[in-house]
């Protein structure tokens, strides 16, 4: 675990100081890459721009009606067909043919069909996210050894007892694990469609800072989008980790 | 000149913050030709003198040479091992295998078939050539990991414990071919194992080995005469050196 | 045999014919859904810029896989083959890979203009990732007796690593081939998407903008195409290398 923190820091060190050298020594132009320090001083100013916020706030809130919407139902399909497998049979191979398509190709699609408002945007986070979970649920349904659940029913453990004592915690870290997936496709679904197409959003501020050569607040914003999702990541994982400890313990006892 | 010869050789570890001492002042020599097995109980260095031997690692004190020379790294023209695991290469097929150290040496192609399909004969697996690793029982990988030592032609055969995996049928088999393949290479072995039996069947001398820190406690000489078959193994004179060393080994100070 | 020939075919033209009939009654509107009619046309209208744009997303697409195939595997290896070292680098790498990286490319675009460099190098940045961090666990799994061997017999480092590590590490790889080589195909099609000079993606958005559906889906359509074509050729490098994989588990 020391060599990954170390690897972290070194990692930090060098991006974070050689940016900020790299910038101070006039190295590169400035124009091109303004110093770490000045694009942070923007970041703080965003911070405090209401205007900005609401921005952070409409992309964050596409984010997560897409996910609230698409989790819940990808997992109950991933039971479905892990629970009746002859539906799973038909089905299998559409769900893998979707995921090998590059499901962003359809973006222009969507705009045709639903504009270029919150609906697009999440509909478009919604089919990202949904397929992913999908087959992370099915997986986690399959991976129940039977012979578990016999014993329970040997047992006399009743329908509820084996959904909460044997089939959760053998599920759930698979399951997290897609949700985590999840989230991640999902955002930049969002992103991207409000890259491409939009009239608010984190996504379109981005792009177009890009497009009008405004370095310094594309910097800021491409700083700050990193770390949120990097820290929604972190979060998702530890939380599998703490999850999968917890159960592995009850379902030991 | 003997073909190996150790002098008071040493070897420390360092384990955390405890210096563990594996081999103490380990003396012996093996002339040209032999079948010299080293025997002892579990840990107590045996294959750490092996890999010494092999170049793999240093030792702490002492010296061990092979015709005159220091060993200090592996000389794979003098000196072919095989392992306990076969570690063959699993995308090759057994000649590829056999002819893998050739191959990175630089030699001939068609200099190597011949010379390895030749080896695959005499350990006898010449219709298994274009087999891979997986179609291959474990006695069959072995000895193609044998035909592979013996690919660069070295005076001297290093073998670790390399029948300890397999079923004691095939052990005994693989035993009495080895001594077959030995016999008609004229190579010079040297064999370590736990099993007493093994070590008395196949070799001309028996080192005796103590536990950790290990020492050579006796060298016995084993006069049986060859070719030998495996019926001596019951045999009332093998049986008593067998209880010999057996009780070397287990009245050895600690 | 034949038979079921004569009814995959039967099938895929009633779905055509259906598909036609769904647009043509506007039950869904032609602007959302181009029928297949609408597709050809496109095709015979512009096939031409079309085949010109293909040629050109294929390129960029053809020179992202050789460098980060390069990049991540060289990578992979390297830091792979030390402990400490693939434990300092894989954490940081996955983190990284978590960030949309989407939101790099407008600072590609000012960096390197929307020409086919930006999209190379983000191809790169898209497909780098997942192909390092499967090569490091592949190298880190192979077991310590390989490398033992490897010495007995008086391998030179780079024999040991290009034929000794290298294909013991493959199969591991090649998971991380495969979703690495993917991601460089959506990357660089969408890119061309936001904004380029030329390409499928370049052409799908063109065409959005003027409506012409029929033009957007024969676009997307080409560029499915090229998904497909990377898709069976990573199966087939793929298929070959299980053959490895089921001999290295029964070697054991």
């Amino acid at each position: 675990m020391g060599a990954a923190v170390a690897g972290y820091l070194t990692f930090a060190v060098v991006l974070l100081g050689g940016w900020e050298l790299t910038a101070r020594l006039a190295l590169v132009d400035a124009t091109l890459l303004p110093p770490l320090s000045e694009v942070c001083v923007i970041l703080w100013r965003f911070l405090h721009d209401p205007r900005f916020i609401a921005d952070l706030g409409l992309t964050g809130g596409e984010v997560a009606v897409a996910f609230l919407i698409a989790a819940p139902l990808a997992i109950s399909t991933g039971f479905l067909l892990g629970e009746r497998l002859h539906l799973a049979e038909t089905f299998n191979p559409v769900v893998h043919f979707i995921l090998a398509v590059p499901q962003s190709i359809f973006l222009p699609v969507f705009i045709l069909a639903f504009g270029i408002g919150f609906l697009e945007k999440v509909l478009f986070g919604i089919t990202h996210a949904y397929f992913v979970i999908l087959v992370n649920s099915f997986a986690a349904v399959r991976s129940i050894p039977r012979p578990l659940v016999a014993a329970a029913r040997v047992f006399g453990a009743t329908r509820a007892q084996i959904y909460t004592r044997i089939y959760l915690p053998a599920m759930l870290p698979l399951i997290l694990t897609g949700l985590r997936l999840g989230m991640i496709f999902c955002i930049i679904g969002v992103l991207l469609a409000e890259m491409y197409a939009s009239r608010r959003g984190i996504g379109r501020l981005i792009f177009t800072w890009g497009e009008g050569y405004q370095i310094p607040q594309l910097l800021a914003g491409i700083v700050l989008v990193s770390v949120l999702t990097i820290a929604v990541n972190e979060a998702m994982r530890l939380g599998e980790l703490h999850v999968g400890r917890f159960y592995a313990r009850a379902s030991a006892a | 000149m003997p073909v190996i010869e150790v002098s008071k050789l040493g070897k420390d570890f360092s384990a955390g913050r405890a210096r563990v001492r594996a081999l103490a002042d380990v003396s012996f020599s093996v002339e040209e030709g032999q079948f010299v097995t080293l025997v002892g109980p579990s840990g107590c260095g045996k294959s750490t003198l092996l890999q010494i031997l092999a170049g793999l690692i240093a030792a702490t004190s002492g010296e061990a040479r092979i015709e005159g020379e220091r060993i200090c790294a592996p000389m794979p023209d003098k000196i072919g091992m095989v392992f306990q695991d076969p570690t063959l290469l699993p995308w090759k097929t057994a000649l590829a295998n056999v002819e893998f150290p050739l191959d990175l040496r630089g030699i001939d192609r068609t200099a190597r078939r011949k010379r390895c399909a030749a080896l695959l004969e005499l350990v006898g697996l010449s219709e298994f050539a274009d087999h891979y690793p997986h179609e291959l029982s474990g006695g069959m990988r072995q000895r193609v990991a044998i035909a592979r030592g013996l690919a660069q032609d070295p005076r001297l055969i290093l073998m670790d414990e390399p029948f300890a995996a397999l079923d004691e049928q095939t052990r005994t088999r693989m035993g009495h071919d080895l001594l077959d393949i030995w016999a008609k290479t004229g190579k010079t072995v040297f064999f370590i194992t736990h099993s007493l039996t093994e070590a008395i069947y196949l070799s001309d001398v028996v080192l005796v080995m103590s536990p950790r820190p290990g020492q050579v406690i006796d060298t016995i000489a084993i006069d049986f005469p060859r070719p030998r078959e495996v019926d001596i193994i019951g045999s009332e004179a093998f049986g008593r050196i067998r209880n010999r060393i057996w009780h070397l080994i287990a009245e050895a100070p600690a | 045999m034949q038979w079921r020939i004569i009814k995959a075919f039967a099938i895929a033209a009633a779905a055509m014919a259906l598909w036609e009939a769904v647009v043509r009654l506007d039950l869904v509107s032609q602007i959302i859904l181009a029928a297949p009619s609408h597709i050809v046309l496109a095709a015979a209208q512009d096939g031409g810029v079309f085949l010109h744009a293909f040629a050109t997303t294929s390129i960029e697409i053809g020179a992202a896989i050789v460098i980060a195939w390069t990049l991540g595997i060289v990578l992979g290896v390297v830091a792979g083959s030390s402990h400490t070292l693939a434990a300092a680098t894989a954490p940081v790498l996955s983190s990284i890979f978590a960030i949309p990286l989407i939101i790099l490319y407008p600072l590609l675009m000012a960096w390197l203009g929307i020409g086919p460099l930006s999209k190379v190098v983000f191809g790169v940045l898209s497909g780098f990732f997942p192909i390092a961090l499967n090569t490091i666990d592949g190298v880190r799994a192979i077991e310590r007796r390989y490398l033992v061997f490897a010495r007995s017999i008086g391998a030179t480092k780079f024999q040991t690593y290009a034929r000794i590590i290298f294909p013991l590490a493959l199969p591991a790889m090649i998971s991380g081939l495969r979703v690495g080589t993917g991601l460089v195909v959506i990357g660089v099609v969408v890119t061309e998407m936001l904004a380029s000079l030329g390409g499928i993606g370049y052409l799908i958005s063109y065409h959005r903008t003027l409506f012409n559906t029929g033009h957007v889906y024969f676009g997307i359509m080409l560029a499915l195409v090229m998904s497909v074509a990377v898709n069976i050729g990573l199966t087939w490098l793929d298929r070959r290398i299980g053959l490895w994989r089921m001999r290295e588990q029964a070697e054991g």
